[in-house]
């Protein structure tokens, strides 16, 4: 399953648009989105498996503090991944185990997702996100 | 989206959406821009994200927004709001995520003329040896110790460490440190992320540059600050890095909890707050001050580092070669100030998101040798127009809460501008102006001088409206992208 997701215009930042046919989906593509702005993620080796565990308050934030986590261990790890499977999630809590590699090299510095015009909304086929990046 | 004709023209580069505008506004939103500069703003959502920065609780006077002005997250960038310390709140998201992103700028003693035919072996010197940390760290590991150092003691911690002198100190904005800052407040997480990026430049708008002096509006300043025509100057601009932006992405998260606890009732979830006075407000200013002091030790590094790499250089060629500090200005911080609210001195804190400080003569906290003419405002441009040296001014105080630009501000996404033009050629045409320029393609496409504004006319509505006065502008020669 290729994750799907598009860029939008925003004068400061990145805004994504993400897909999933469900939110586990949702959640892994999000993450496949931000990490394909910032690094060559095709044919992205695995040969580092994270598990990353966040909560949150309800789906809109457990988005957002899934994503930083990603942006801490990306930056302090020096990693970048590509697979995300979601092990599990409730209305607070999400655990999941990521795939990735040692950083080469990077496009560009994202500095968080942020909460700017942040929308989870159910669509016909699943579910759609946008979410707003400072980059 | 907000039109024209909602705004009141009260000067000529004054306009105001009214307190009646929308019945969740606690005081009007001003903006101050020409016409094209407004409708520029109408462009995107940024004078809808000014409204609802004066929604916020403890608000004085007005909202605040500059000419450069652009959409963000939360309140727009170029922003200005300040609330009283006893009844208002304080946002992480009315600062930013680049806690004290800030520029600086140096004066040499050389004529740019001189360095022209060096530009080549300059540029690539600096992009060698300036560490941009961009998917690697720097140069620099920081003890925990050292960490809490930097966070407590910004600048201070640097010089005393042998990068730079006590000299430069004196030329920064709060002397390169804000005291409410403590290291306990800034979690283990952004410290593990700081602790390989001091000294490094980043990604984004941030670069360092070699400038030229074309033109001096008022000499008397200029030579106050140390600046006369056809000189080559060095330009600095970075911030707090992975650091700051893990303070930030902690604090929007920590305060959610906050709004409800103290109910405060917000139009986004971007704008977060607490009370200024409160256990979470407290916390949050003790960590972003802290972040703050992190961005100035960062500065005080690249700044040395450029330094040494000029110096290595020039010296065989040039005999004597300075690169003094101007000075150093932050243009996303939150600062306790006071100013007369409604005839009486009230103590606020001024939330500076894409604005900088502004503060004119006589103001005590200047260094001495600036006191009599005021605080220089440093206004980098993109990469491939202007920048200006201003002053401020203490008309300033009463319009603006002693602010005013910080730069010439976006108009085209990303996005649109790597769409419109390849790194290769934004990189050939800045060389086709004499521009000799070190940085990745795709870094060089988003940030081309197509995606800004014209810094001319932004750096003259400020003028005009007297919330910084012009002192001199700027070109680049070089410029190095992290």
């Amino acid at each position: 399953m290729t994750p799907r997701f598009e860029q939008l215009d925003h004068t400061a930042d990145l805004a994504l648009r993400i897909y999933g046919r469900d939110l586990r989906e949702l959640f892994a593509s999000a993450a496949y989105a931000m990490f394909s702005q910032l690094a060559e993620v095709a044919g992205l080796d695995h040969t580092i498996e994270r598990i990353v565990r966040v909560r949150g308050t309800d789906c809109e934030s457990l988005l957002v503090n899934w994503l930083n986590e990603l942006l801490y261990l990306h930056e302090t790890e020096g990693e970048v991944y590509s697979a995300f499977r979601i092990d599990e999630l409730s209305s607070d809590c999400l655990a999941a185990t990521v795939h990735g590699a040692p950083c080469e090299e990077i496009y560009t510095i994202i500095k968080a997702a942020t909460y700017h015009n942040l929308t989870i909304d159910k669509s016909g086929e699943g579910f759609v996100a946008t979410v707003v990046f400072d980059v | 989206m907000v039109s024209k004709k909602e705004f009141k023209r009260l000067e000529e580069y004054l306009w105001e959406i009214p307190q009646d505008h929308r019945s969740d506004m606690r005081v009007p939103a001003r903006i101050y821009a020409d016409d094209a500069l407004l409708e520029a703003a109408l462009q995107d959502r940024s004078i809808e994200q000014l409204i609802n920065t004066a929604c916020l609780p403890g608000v004085v006077k007005y909202a605040v927004a500059m000419p450069d002005i652009h959409q963000g997250y939360g309140p727009p960038i170029g922003g200005v709001a300040a609330m009283d310390v006893k009844d208002g709140v304080i946002s992480p998201g009315a600062v930013g995520y680049d806690i004290n992103c800030g520029v600086r700028l140096l004066r040499s003693n050389i004529e740019a003329d001189q360095l022209k035919p060096l530009m080549d072996e300059l540029m690539a010197s600096l992009y060698n040896q300036v560490p941009s940390g961009v998917g690697k760290g720097g140069d620099i590991r920081l003890s925990g110790r050292d960490m809490d150092n930097v966070l407590e003691k910004g600048s201070a911690w640097a010089v005393a460490e042998g990068y730079g002198t006590k000299d430069d100190l004196e030329h920064c904005e709060e002397r390169g440190g804000l005291a409410a800052a403590k290291a306990s407040a800034v979690s283990t997480k952004a410290k593990k992320r700081g602790s390989n990026q001091l000294g490094t430049l980043g990604a984004g708008n941030h670069f360092v540059e070699i400038g030229e002096v074309v033109e001096v509006y008022d000499q008397d300043t200029a030579e106050q600050f140390g600046i006369f025509l056809g000189q080559a100057v060095l330009w600095v601009h970075s911030g707090s890095r992975g650091l700051g932006h893990q303070v930030c992405s902690e604090y929007v998260r920590k305060l959610q909890s906050a709004v409800v606890k103290y109910g405060i009732r917000l139009p986004d979830r971007e704008l977060v707050c607490a009370p200024v006075d409160s256990p979470e407000g407290r916390e949050y200013m003790a960590a972003m001050a802290g972040a703050a002091n992190y961005a100035w030790a960062n500065r005080q590094l690249l700044m040395h580092r450029a330094r040494q790499v000029l110096q290595e250089v020039l010296a065989p060629r040039f005999k004597n070669i300075s690169f003094e500090l101007v000075y150093d200005i932050a243009h996303n911080i939150a600062k306790v100030e006071e100013f007369v609210i409604n005839g009486s001195p009230t103590k606020v804190v001024v939330h500076r998101k894409g604005a900088t400080r502004s503060f004119g003569p006589g103001n005590p906290v200047l260094p001495e040798d600036y006191r009599e003419v005021g605080q220089p405002v440093l206004v980098p441009g993109d990469m491939g127009t202007a920048s200006y040296l201003l002053v401020g001014t203490n008309e300033a105080t009463e319009k603006s809460f002693a602010s005013t630009c910080h730069g010439a501000g976006r108009v085209m996404s990303r996005r649109a501008a790597t769409r419109k033009m390849r790194g290769e050629e934004v990189r050939r045409r800045l060389e086709a102006q004499g521009i000799t320029v070190r940085g990745p393609w795709k870094g060089l496409a988003e940030e081309a001088p197509h995606a800004y504004k014209d810094i001319d006319r932004v750096v003259n509505v400020v003028h005009k409206a007297g919330l910084a006065r012009k002192v001199a502008r700027m070109v680049p020669l070089g410029v190095m992208k992290g």
